[in-house]
């Protein structure tokens, strides 16, 4: 009997606290989850564009619009691949560092030669004016996502550097909404795709 | 500790007290609740215009990538006028780069945590953030870019929106205070309601004990009305019934009194006539005992004065018989109580040695004459008989604060005194102060008749022993007795 009553008292005020520490006015949150990103509209200037791939202060490589030459020389609205891989070679320039994009790829030995060519399997092949075997993988990610995205951004990219060390991989940073990225072949020096959440 | 608060409190306050508790809890939770309710949907409402609002603007400007500071800055200023449901601050960050619509590029408000989630799951997200005691509403988005090959790519760029929900926080304070505005009167009016139950339990508890009372001084015929069916009905019903039976019981005993009485009036007036011969008889025969021989001589007085005695207990009976049935009447007349005193010793022969009076000349009272002879001559009588010669008779008057002047009997005798436990039955009829002597030379009734019509005076009579030895009788009664009806 006292046990029960005593537990009555012991919901009542349980209740009561509920109610209370409910509390009055507007009470802080935790963060909560409202829907994924919003697609912007993006500047486009007159010129072939290509997409960089340069390193956030954070670690996570970001894809960077950057204007080669103006639509009349290059050809179409995008850049060709080669021109792509230079541009990424000479590094994110004054105005990238500015804004904190950094690279893991040495700096380009002048008058190298990169060649862009396709698999008959539909793959890209890409012959490289580094020695490949020294780079570290966000590097080797950094060149397999800038050639994917100025040939077929989904394809799978296999790499040959002067040190004749080969590298393949899909860049594989689009979003589930886009080309759905193939899976990389097994071999040496596969680049595992980028733990981007 | 709980018979103590029922002890303290009647039931009227508890019943009030109850109520109050009851449309206490009953206001506060619904307050509480639909206040809960109105908060999470005000909030919810200007959360879902604001979020979907900046998702909108996000969506319909256009930015350069990588952003150029000033470009941004600008962006970001159109963008802040035109926030909803107010306006608000925005902040932008890509890289190292960070901007605002605002004085500071960084924003004090926004949590690292909002920023980590928002950075990387690319995952919009809002966190409500209370500083200072104001309210904020912080939102993030993360935003993606069509690429080329129609693919869409994280931009890099992150965007934020911080708005003041000050309205917000003065709407739901006024809830608050409706809330409470409209418990209290809602509580005070919860007392009336509580003042009728009260009034609807307390009318037939005090109709009980008023009845209860009334049973207890004597009105029997006292009913409850029992009306409905509820719980104080049937206990009024409970009481009903057993004042009925107690209204019966009482009824039968009475009647058996009553029987019992009357049984005894009978008897003795039955007795009367053939006592009345017989005594005549034996009158006869005492004057000729002496002419017979010697042992038919004693059976013949004895069976005289055995005669005598019955007819004196006859009587005695007789008068018994009329104060119980109330039929004693009191004949007064002015007299001189010490010649009422003397006459009745002097006719019954009480004139020798043994009784010594005193007698003050010059009061006058109403008395009725008989009844004050009978008091006189029993209560000498009985002195006579079981205390010791001498006796004295002192007559005087007494005047007592709330009572008209008494006056006062006094008789005293020289004996052993009464026995301590005899003192309280002196005058119960047929009380025998020695068990023993079962035969005594008066009737048992004398002192019962003494009494009765002392009272029948508006007098008392009392008994009690003198220090010095022997037992004295006060007899108190108005000098001037009014001469009641019966």
């Amino acid at each position: 009997m006292s046990r029960l009553r005593r537990g009555r008292h012991r919901a009542a005020a349980a209740l009561a606290a509920a109610l209370l520490l409910g509390g009055c006015g507007i009470q802080q949150t935790d963060v909560i989850a409202a829907g994924g990103p919003a697609t912007i509209q993006v500047l486009r200037h007159r010129n072939s564009q290509a997409l960089l791939f340069f390193r956030l202060p954070d670690g996570r490589l970001n894809p960077v619009p950057r204007s080669i030459t103006p639509y009349g020389e290059g050809g179409g609205p995008r850049a060709s691949a080669e021109d792509a891989v230079r541009a990424l070679l000479a590094g994110p320039g004054e105005e990238g560092e500015a804004l904190g994009l950094g690279t893991a790829l040495p700096p380009a030995a002048p008058g190298g030669v990169v060649r862009v060519t396709f698999s008959a399997q539909g793959g890209v092949r890409a012959r490289l004016p580094l020695p490949l075997g020294e780079l570290d993988a966000t590097a080797r990610h950094q060149l397999i996502c800038t050639i994917a995205y100025a040939t077929v951004s989904g394809a799978e990219v296999r790499m040959t550097g002067q040190d004749d060390a080969s590298a393949s991989g899909t860049c594989g940073l689009g979003l589930p909404t886009g080309v759905v990225p193939t899976r990389p072949a097994p071999g040496r020096g596969t680049v595992p795709p980028p733990a981007t959440g | 500790m709980r018979r103590a608060w029922t002890a303290v409190f009647g039931l009227r306050t508890r019943l009030m007290l109850a109520f109050l508790l009851v449309a206490s809890v009953s206001a506060t939770t619904t307050a509480a609740l639909t206040y809960r309710e109105a908060r999470s949907a005000l909030l919810r409402t200007a959360q879902d215009t604001a979020i979907s609002s900046f998702r909108d603007q996000v969506r319909q400007t256009a930015f350069s990538l990588p952003p150029r500071p000033v470009e941004l800055e600008d962006a970001l200023r159109r963008m802040a006028g035109k926030g909803k449901p107010r306006p608000w601050v925005v902040f932008a960050e890509y890289g190292s780069l960070q901007v605002s619509s605002g004085t500071s590029p960084v924003s004090e408000v926004i949590t690292p945590h909002l920023r980590e989630s928002a950075r990387t799951r690319d995952e919009g997200g809002f966190e409500r953030v209370v500083r200072d005691g104001v309210p904020y509403l912080t939102i993030a988005v993360p935003t993606v870019f069509e690429a080329d090959t129609g693919e869409e790519l994280p931009s890099g760029l992150l965007l934020y929106a911080v708005m003041r929900m000050t309205d917000e926080k003065t709407n739901i304070d006024a809830l608050v205070t409706a809330a409470r505005d409209g418990a209290l009167p809602g509580l005070a009016i919860a007392l009336l309601p509580a003042l009728l139950a009260a009034r609807s339990v307390l009318r037939p508890v005090r109709n009980l004990r008023e009845a209860a009372q009334n049973i207890g001084s004597g009105r029997l015929d006292t009913r409850i009305e029992a009306r409905g069916s509820g719980e104080l009905a049937e206990l009024a019903r409970t009481f009903n019934e057993s004042a009925g039976e107690l209204e019966r019981s009482v009824h039968e005993l009475r009647q058996a009194e009553a029987r019992a009485r009357r049984f005894a009036s009978d008897v003795s007036h039955e007795l009367r006539t053939p006592l009345a011969g017989m005594l005549a008889v034996t009158d006869v025969l005492d004057e000729d005992a002496a002419h017979l021989d010697r042992d038919t001589a004693r059976a013949v007085r004895l069976i005289s004065s055995e005669t005598g005695k019955l007819a004196v207990l006859v009587e005695d009976l007789m008068e018994i018989s009329r104060f119980d049935a109330r039929a004693a009447q009191l004949n007064t007349d002015e007299i001189d109580p010490a010649e009422a005193i003397r006459q009745s010793l002097r006719s019954r022969h009480r004139t020798d040695g043994s009784i010594l009076t005193r007698l003050p000349g010059g009061i006058r009272a109403r008395l009725d004459p008989r009844r004050f002879d009978v008091v006189v001559a029993n209560l000498v009588g009985n002195a006579l008989r079981h205390g010791g010669a001498p006796v004295t008779v002192t007559l005087s008057t007494r005047t007592r604060p709330g009572a008209g002047p008494l006056l006062v009997v006094e008789v005293q005798d020289s004996g052993p005194g009464i026995g301590p436990e005899v003192l309280p039955h002196i005058f119960d009829r047929f009380y025998k102060a020695d068990a023993a002597r079962t035969r005594s030379a008066g009737s048992g009734l004398g002192l019962a008749i003494t009494r009765e019509n002392v009272r029948l005076h508006g007098g008392t009579v009392r008994a009690e022993n003198l220090p010095g030895g022997g037992a004295l009788f006060t007899v108190e009664m108005p000098l001037w007795a009014q001469e009641a009806g019966g």
